[in-house]
C-alpha cells in the first residue's frame, strides 16, 4: 500500500496502519504496555482479544477488515510470558519476538511527558545495518513504529524519540521526551536535553517467517532458549540437588 | 548447568531476508519527514548488567537522534519544536503528572528528615 493514492500526485507517501491486538490470558502489565503504545502511536487500531491462539491466519483478514496493512500481535503463554509478533499483512514478512523486562508509562519514576499523538523519531543503532535479519527488522520497525504525517490523530510538533538498540543480541526499547529549553535558565539559549517517558521493554528475536504469521522460516535465533525450557531446567537442578540428598 | 540442552538448527537465509526486505521497503525517494528515522554511527557496546552506563548509552543515542531529527527538520520546512502556547493531550494525564511529582516531593522530603 506504499504507492501513492493519485496517480495525478507523484510524491510518494508513507501510508501505515496498525492492528494492535492480544490473546487471551494477558496480565494487567502487558495490557498496561498495549495501552501505552497505542497512546503513543496514532495510526494503530486496537482490536479485542484474540480468541484462539491456533488460528493466527485470521489476523491478517482481521487486519484488512481494519484497513490496516500491519499487525502488533501479543501472545501470552501460562499468564507470564509475552511474545510480540510484528507482521506486515497480508504478504509478510513476520517477526516473532519475546518480550522481557516491561515497565509501563504507569510506574511513577519516568517524569517526561509528550502530546498524545505526535510524531516520534524513530532513532536505530548501527548494529541493526550489520545483518541481514537486523536490517529487515529495521525496515518492519520503521513501517510500524514510525507515525506517518497522514495518521488522522497525529499532531504538527516533534517532541519525543523512541530508541531501538541492539545489545546482547535483544532489541531494546526506550521512549524519550526532547527538551528543548533549560529549565532551570528558560531564555537562556536553546540546549536540547532527554527526559524518559517509558515505556520500556527488550525484545529477543525467536524467528523471522516469510509469510504473515506462517510461511518458511527465513532466520532463527540460535540463542534463544524459551522461558518455560529455563524454569523447568532450573526446577530439575532443584530436583537433582534433592536427589542427592536423599541417596 | 547449562541451559541449553539440545543443540538448535540454525536458520539464517540471507538472501531470503534480503528479497524479502526489498518487497516491502519503501519508496527510497520518499521525503524524510514520511518516516522520521534516523540512525545512530555507533554500536551500543556496554556491559549488559551494567545499568546505569547501559541507560547512558541509550540516552546518548537518543540524545545525538534527537540533534539530527531537528537539524533534518529545520532542513525539510518541518515543524519541530512545540510552541509554549499549544495545548493538547498529552500521554500521561495530569493528575498522573501529579502522583509523580507528588512522589518526587515525598522521596526528597525523606531523605531531608533522615539526614
Amino acid at each position: 500500500d506504499e504507492e501513492s493514492s493519485s496517480p495525478a500526485k507523484k510524491r510518494p507517501r508513507n501510508k501505515q496502519r496498525v492492528l494492535l491486538l492480544s490473546s487471551r490470558g494477558i496480565t494487567h502489565r502487558m495490557r498496561h504496555l498495549m495501552n501505552d503504545l497505542e497512546a503513543l502511536l496514532p495510526q494503530v487500531k486496537k482490536d479485542s482479544k484474540l480468541d484462539s491462539k491456533n488460528h493466527l491466519n485470521l489476523i491478517p483478514e482481521l487486519a484488512d477488515l481494519n484497513n490496516c496493512n500491519n499487525a502488533l500481535y501479543f501472545e501470552a503463554r501460562r499468564h507470564e510470558d509475552l511474545y510480540l509478533w510484528a507482521v506486515k499483512t497480508p504478504n509478510g514478512p513476520s517477526i516473532k519476538m519475546h518480550v522481557q523486562n516491561v515497565h509501563t508509562m504507569d510506574e511513577l519514576k519516568m517524569t517526561g511527558n509528550c502530546l498524545k499523538g505526535s510524531r516520534g523519531v524513530l532513532s536505530f543503532d548501527k548494529a541493526f545495518d550489520e545483518s541481514e535479519w537486523g536490517k529487515l527488522t529495521k525496515e518492519v520497525f520503521t513501517q510500524i513504529f514510525g507515525v506517518p504525517p497522514s495518521a488522522r490523530k497525529a499532531k504538527p510538533f516533534v517532541d519525543h524519540i523512541l530508541t531501538f538498540s541492539i545489545l546482547d543480541n535483544k532489541i531494546w526499547f526506550r521512549n524519550f521526551q526532547i527538551i528543548e529549553k533549560d529549565p532551570l535558565q528558560p531564555n537562556g539559549p536553546p540546549q536540547t536535553s532527554l527526559i524518559e517517558i517509558g515505556p520500556r521493554f527488550v525484545l529477543t528475536p525467536i524467528r523471522i517467517f516469510e509469510g504473515a504469521f506462517g510461511g518458511a522460516t527465513v532466520y532463527s535465533n540460535p540463542e534463544f532458549v524459551s522461558p518455560a525450557a529455563i524454569r523447568s531446567s532450573i526446577r530439575r537442578e532443584k530436583g537433582q540437588k534433592y536427589g542427592m540428598r536423599k541417596q | 548447568e547449562d541451559i541449553v540442552p539440545t543443540q538448535k538448527v540454525e536458520i539464517d537465509n540471507e538472501i531470503a531476508l534480503e528479497r524479502i526486505r526489498e518487497t516491502i521497503r519503501l519508496d527510497p525517494s520518499m521525503p524524510w519527514t514520511e518516516t522520521l528515522t534516523v540512525t545512530f554511527p555507533e554500536s551500543i557496546d556496554v556491559d549488559v548488567d551494567d545499568d546505569l552506563n547501559r541507560e547512558l548509552a541509550f540516552y546518548k543515542q537518543a540524545l545525538h537522534g534527537a540533534a539530527e531529527a531537528k537539524s533534518l527538520a529545520a532542513k525539510h520546512g518541518l515543524p519541530f519544536t512545540r510552541p509554549s502556547d499549544y495545548f493538547a493531550e498529552m500521554v500521561k494525564s495530569d493528575a498522573h503528572m501529579e502522583r509523580i511529582r507528588q512522589r518526587l516531593l515525598d522521596e526528597s522530603a525523606t531523605i531531608k528528615r533522615s539526614e
